[in-house]
């Protein structure tokens, strides 16, 4: 199950999460949690380069793209490397969705559209499409195929 | 930046960009700083609902697209305005654009929608043509219905909102509120209808609504029927038409015609809905339906076909096996599954067949199961490393952590010995066989195909063992530069690891056995290819065999030590985590039989990074446990490693879980390692003393870190505590199980002698006492203390000289005092420092009154049998009640400081023994039964006497809660929060979220999302204190071990060492302690108080500190029994079997009455008796709830 998909900006300002089984109580222990492993590597990282953590069998992956940070957090079949293809299709949607490495501004500005990608990559706590082109074709109410 | 403390998420997306002098918007950083001192709830609170329709808050709006230079308003009650004024001429081009652009962008910036927003929705919903409204439409109807599932809770995240549903029922707003149970029921209607509908040309449409839909609760029935009837609807129609162009979908998009395009699409929102229902297991159609999914045209389809049928399977293995046996002959769906580029779904392609190919059924049709058994095989060459380590796993036997040892033993034996044979290309080439083998030497390099279209020129493959596949893909693996990758890949090799370990424990693998399998390895790959390739193949096989075999000596174990090595540099990674993952995955891999150093290199090097967080110490200290428990013999070794966290990093560690480990391994250590262990525990008395400035870790960045300090100095006590408690046990050495009488030789020899004839006699016991007293002298204050204890503890326990040895030294301490106060007595100042300044002269003197009685009757005794030799009189009866009474009193005040035997201790020395005994028949007084303290007569002794028992101390590698016939932690004590989080790591369990360090919580908590906290406040008024949820503190004395047995707490005095240590925590010992010690120090203060009354008086308070006021020892006894709680109620957590007469048989789930509870043990009694007619009796404590 993915737990919660989480953008913050590289101050570690959640701008955008989503939850998916975990109590109200234990959001704000994730939250900080995610937030703090941030302040202590993404601060040099590279665009792309993606991070991993762990907490008991709970699996954290996490990247940052201009000045986005992205925090997938999964257990039991999203492991750390099924989440990777989470970050995957995240990512590359946003950066659809911007036209490039987004800056804290632009990924406001597209916000709606983000929500509606994460829509269709992430739902009820699975995995659903990681196709960047596919992602597109639904958030614009297109046939999958044609 | 000036930013205004009230700026928001929505205030940045809708401000003015920045001056063009300031190229970097503002970070939100100023807003959090703000909302940290002033928790924004506050903030929102203002926002009540007469406030949130009068907000006008008109914030300059973003330049939009649609609408050049127009500020917009940004309050919600402006947005919510907009949107029902849009929803009303939705058919304009202009109204639509500002719709996608403005409103609904900023309206998915909160965390949940209003309810009330729902009609404007339903009617765009109708009227609007435009896709992209649409998409959005579909969005908000989803949340909507998920949150009307999780009644009003949020998905979180984006502004937080008012709980809509309160609000409305407040109704505060007036008429113009819609509340959530009105509008649910429409949109699902709505959506219903629309997901019905099969115009090809609305098919997105339906789809979109189909997947919104899904979000609904499934908890309605009419929901869940209807949702039913559409998946079902359009699965039978897909599979009607599908059959005959099925094989059109594989080829891509692109030859694929519209109908079967559109097709495709409803199977995959079918299947994807189909899903997210509730398993309906036991429905053939909906079995049928899923396995037909499995051939679906749409990747994704494919997947969820694959997860609802794997998790079928695990329901109903048997109608699963044959309904996908049907459709997986070869070049079947299942084959086409491999190809698929959906990674996900051949991962649930390897659960399925992992499954499968364990199933019952197939025990007569051995072709389908080794369909099922080759493809999971074929997995291992998957171009994706998630799918090629989950078909490892597979193998290996983890399956979702809820397998045997068995299993893990099964998958190891797999893992090494099977062949992967690829199935018979459709078309064969037969010829060139040269070829097929140079480019079959790609993979063998460890280089896996690239991806799925590598492989779609099918050619022929030699067999290959499994072991090298896994162990180069393994290795290749290990050199990636990704960090996931690596951390997956030294998990994988943690699972080997485990795997190995069942093997070696269950099937009784050694090394020798397995190079033995290393030649059946071998050979059947040559044996198979002479079998089913032609003569020149298998000639270039067996030559390849023989190459392989003499120049690169591949062995499992050379093979295995190479990819350790690949393991090794991993720990070279600046990710924490890989390396703490590289570290359980070398525990893992670690045999008992090769040296250790390596390991422990690595594991010094790390822990002198100040980095390691906590948790993750914490964490390879549990995979020590983990370890320990599938192979005992490790103990002495782990022991070795453990040691190095408890002097590098004490302030990071739990205690209790490390003082489990050195529990369980020095049971688990055998008669052998008993002095190792013991060693290893005692290193940490070496430690230096915990100063205010002192190096911990090695560290300067440590330096002058209180927490540490005081951790070590908890570590130490309790290693001291440790060692007075075990080092009998460790030593083999009882002063009642040696027959002969204390040797009066060796007692008459000088101190240096007999500590020299001690040490010789038993090195390990000797050299414990040793560091006992150097702690008693040298330690802290507060270490001193349990060091008396403990030394006092050993001295009863032992036989002799050991007793005398620690009576003499004691005595010298307590001497040392009694000189001095001679000397100075009228100038005493009223401080007393005690011996040697130890300050502890006030603890030892009740405990020497204890030996000084043990001596002195057994002096007495002594002149009592020789009067009745020389007299050539028999004992008579009153003669022998003194000496029983004697007896008696001698034991409850031993009793007092540690745990001995009842029915065998003898304080009077062996030789009284056959009078004790006469005594005792002629009375009928039952030994075993003691003053009504059973767990003396059972539990304990039983453990005493293991040692004599002879054998048994091999500790079975079974889960600490479900040995039956050795529970090490009823044993030893509890160590309740130790045993809990030990349990909780090998259950694999976890997922609560990472608890924070208290001083950095606050500060790294974003302000954005206070949803729940702020609809709380709004609704009940009542402060609402900030939940964590448990505390974390378990080595606290307050953690709920410690109050829960301080409820049923036997009333023992302060230094009575045992009756309450053993149950408690050892940490409670300096608190106690020093409330003792405070009573004492405000006594000492009387210059007046002479000596010897003031340590008399010293003792009584030491026993009267639980307030029970008694005069003599045997009084606490009584009273113990009369202070018995009210009956608690309990459950049996696991199953228990009786090991004594005494003890009850217990099955998980039983109801118990708990009747009291003594030295870890409950006397309980059964609501109706169980199978052995026995319905009381004595159960371990910690398998009660």
């Amino acid at each position: 199950m993915i737990l919660c998909v989480l953008f913050t900006n590289r101050a570690g300002n959640v701008l955008l999460e989503r939850f998916h089984g975990l109590p109200a109580e234990e959001r704000l222990h994730w939250r900080s949690f995610l937030v703090k492993l941030t302040a202590e590597n993404l601060k040099t990282a590279r665009d792309d380069e993606v991070f991993v953590a762990s907490h008991k069998s709970v699996f954290i992956v996490y990247t940052v793209i201009g000045d986005i940070c992205i925090f997938a957090v999964g257990k039991e079949v999203y492991d750390e490397l099924a989440l990777m293809e989470v970050l995957n299709a995240v990512t590359s949607s946003v950066k659809e969705v911007c036209r490039k490495d987004p800056s804290e501004r632009l990924f406001l500005e597209k916000y709606g559209k983000v929500c509606l990608c994460l829509d269709e990559i992430i739902s009820q706590g699975a995995l659903e499409h990681t196709d960047k082109d596919r992602i597109r074709r639904l958030t614009r109410l297109k046939p999958l195929a044609e | 930046m000036a930013q205004e403390p009230g700026a928001s998420l929505m205030d940045l997306i809708t401000s003015d960009p920045p001056p063009p002098g300031n190229p970097t918007f503002p970070p939100l950083g100023k807003p959090e700083r703000s909302s940290k001192n002033v928790p924004p709830r506050k903030s929102n609170v203002q926002m009540t609902p007469e406030l949130l329709s009068s907000i006008k808050t008109s914030v300059p709006g973003k330049t939009g697209l649609g609408l050049p230079k127009q500020k917009k308003p940004v309050s919600y009650s402006h947005l919510a305005r907009s949107l029902q004024e849009l929803s009303t001429s939705a058919d304009q081009k202009a109204a639509a654009k500002q719709l996608v652009h403005q409103v609904f962008p900023k309206l998915a910036v909160y965390s949940s929608v209003d309810p009330s927003l729902a009609p404007a929705l339903l009617a765009l919903h109708k009227s609007s043509e435009d896709r992209s409204v649409l998409r959005y439409v579909y969005y908000f109807f989803a949340r909507l219905l998920a949150e009307s599932g999780a009644q009003g809770v949020t998905s979180g995240g984006g502004l937080p909102t008012p709980n809509w549903d309160a609000l409305a029922d407040l109704n505060l707003a007036g008429g113009t509120v819609v509340t959530r149970a009105e509008v649910v029921p429409q949109i699902i209607a709505q959506l219903t209808a629309e997901a019905a509908m099969s115009d090809p040309l609305l098919h997105p449409r339906r789809i979109a609504a189909l997947k919104a839909l899904s979000f609904a609760p499934t908890s309605s029935n009419d929901v869940l029927a209807n949702l039913y009837g559409i998946v079902f609807g359009i699965l039978d129609k897909v599979a009607d038409a599908g059959k005959l162009k099925r094989k059109k979908g594989m080829f891509g998009r692109q030859s694929v015609d519209k109908e079967s395009a559109l097709r495709s699409n409803l199977q995959y929102a079918a299947l994807s809905t189909l899903r997210r229902l509730p398993l309906d297991s036991g429905n053939p159609a909906f079995l049928h339906r899923a396995v037909q999914g499995i051939a679906c045209a749409d990747p994704v389809g494919v997947r969820h076909a694959l997860s609802v049928v794997t998790e079928l399977a695990t329901k109903d293995t048997t109608a699963v096996a044959m309904a996908v046996a049907k459709v997986s002959l070869n070049g079947g769906s299942l084959q086409e599954v491999l190809q698929i580029h959906d990674v996900l779904a051949r991962v649930y392609l390897a659960r399925l067949c992992y499954i499968l190919s364990r199933a019952k059924v197939l025990d007569e049709r051995p072709e389908v199961r080794t369909q099922f058994t080759t493809i999971l095989y074929q997995l291992l060459l998957d171009p994706s490393e998630r799918v090629c380590f989950e078909a490892v796993s597979c193998i290996l036997g983890k399956f979702d952590a809820s397998e045997s040892l068995e299993d893990r033993a099964v998958g190891w034996v797999l893992l090494t010995t099977a062949i992967l044979k690829f199935p018979e290309p459709p078309s064969l080439p037969a010829k060139d066989s040269s070829g097929a083998a140079g480019k079959d030497g790609a993979t063998k390099e460890g280089i896996p195909p690239r991806g799925p279209k590598d492989r779609q020129a099918p050619r022929p493959r030699r067999p290959q063992p499994l072991i090298k596949l896994v162990m180069r893909r393994l290795e290749a693996a290990l050199r990636s530069s990704s960090r996931p990758v690596l951390h997956g890949a030294v998990r994988i090799v943690q699972e080997l690891g485990k795997s190995r370990a069942s093997a070696v424990a269950i099937r009784g693998y050694t090394v020798d056995e397995m190079a033995q399998q290393d030649e059946s390895m071998i050979n059947p790959t040559a044996d198979a290819m002479k079998g089913e390739d032609e003569a020149g193949d298998a000639e270039a096989g067996h030559r390849r065999t023989v190459s392989v075999s003499a120049g690169g000596k591949e062995s499992i174990a050379s093979m295995v030590a190479s990819l350790v090595e690949g393991v090794r540099t991993t720990t070279a990674c600046e990710c924490v985590y890989v390396r703490a993952a590289a570290i359980k995955a070398l525990i893992w891999m670690q045999s008992p039989y090769e040296p250790v150093e390596e390991l422990k290199a690595i594991v010094n090097g790390e822990l002198a990074d100040p980095n390691w967080p906590s948790a993750l110490l914490n964490d390879i200290l549990l995979t020590l446990h983990a370890r320990f428990k599938a192979t005992p013999e490790m103990a002495v070794i782990l022991l070795d490693i453990s040691r190095l966290f408890a002097t590098k990093v004490p302030g990071k560690i739990d205690s209790d879980v490390l003082q489990l480990l050195w529990k369980t391994c020095l049971v688990g250590s055998g008669p052998d390692g008993k002095h190792n262990a013991l060693e290893a525990v005692t290193v940490v008395l070496d430690l230096p003393p915990p100063q205010p400035l002192q190096m911990v870790g090695g560290r300067a960045t440590e330096r002058a870190d209180p927490k540490s300090a005081i951790a070590l100095q908890r570590l130490v006590q309790a290693a001291v505590w440790f060692l007075g408690e075990n080092a009998n046990y460790a030593a083999g050495e009882y002063a009642w199980e040696s027959a002969t009488s204390p040797s009066t030789a060796l007692m008459m020899l000088d101190g240096d002698k007999m500590v020299a004839a001690a040490s010789s006699r038993n090195p390990t016991l000797a050299g414990a006492i040793t560091r006992l007293q150097r702690c008693a002298i040298s330690g802290s204050w507060e270490v001193r203390i349990i060091a008396a204890q403990a030394l006092v503890t050993v001295a009863i326990r032992s036989g002799e000289p050991y007793r005398i040895q620690i009576y003499e030294f004691m005595h010298t301490l307590a001497q040392g005092r009694t000189r001095e106060k001679v000397v100075g007595a009228e100038a005493t100042n009223g401080e007393d420092q005690g011996a040697s300044g130890t300050g502890l002269s006030s603890i030892i003197a009740p405990m020497l009154r204890v030996l000084d009685e043990i001596y002195k009757g057994q002096d007495q005794f002594v002149k009592d049998t020789r009067e009745h030799d020389n007299a050539k009189r028999e004992w008579s009866d009153d003669d022998l009640k003194k000496l029983y009474d004697t007896h008696e009193k001698l034991l409850d005040l031993v009793s007092l400081y540690c745990f001995v035997p009842r029915s065998k201790y003898l304080p009077l020395g062996p030789t009284s023994a056959k009078l004790i005994n006469l005594y005792r028949n002629e009375h009928r007084i039952d030994a075993s039964a003691g003053y009504n303290d059973p767990a003396v007569a059972t539990g304990i002794s039983d453990l005493l006497d293991y040692g004599a028992r002879g054998g048994g101390v091999q500790y079975p590698p079974v889960n600490i809660e479900t040995g039956d016939d050795l529970n090490v932690t009823s044993e030893w004590g509890n160590n309740q929060p130790g045993v809990d989080r030990v349990n909780a790591f090998m259950k694999g369990g976890g997922t609560d979220a990472p608890e924070d360090d208290a001083e950095e919580e606050e500060e790294a908590r974003p302000s954005i999302s206070y949803d729940d906290m702020w609809a709380k406040t709004l609704l009940d008024g009542s402060d609402s204190s900030d939940d964590e949820g448990g505390s974390s503190g378990s080595s606290s004395p307050t953690s709920a071990a410690s109050s829960r047995h301080g409820s049923t707490r036997f009333p023992g005095g302060l230094f009575t060492g045992g009756q309450a240590s053993r149950r408690e925590d050892p940490f409670k010992y300096p608190s106690t302690a020093t409330s003792g010690m405070k009573d004492m120090s405000t006594k000492s203060e009387s210059p007046k108080t002479s000596g010897r009354k003031f340590t008399t008086s010293a003792r009584n308070d030491s026993m009267n500190s639980d307030s029970t006021t008694r005069d003599s020892p045997r009084m606490s006894f009584d009273a113990g029994s009369d202070d018995r709680q009210e009956p608690q109620f309990g459950k049996a957590l696991y199953d228990f079997t009786a090991g004594g007469d005494e003890e009850l048989n217990l099955t998980a789930g039983e109801e118990l009455e708990i009747e009291y509870e003594v030295d870890g043990w409950f006397m309980v009694k059964k609501k109706r008796p169980g199978r052995d007619g026995k319905s009381q009796g004595l159960v371990p404590v910690l398998y009660v709830s």
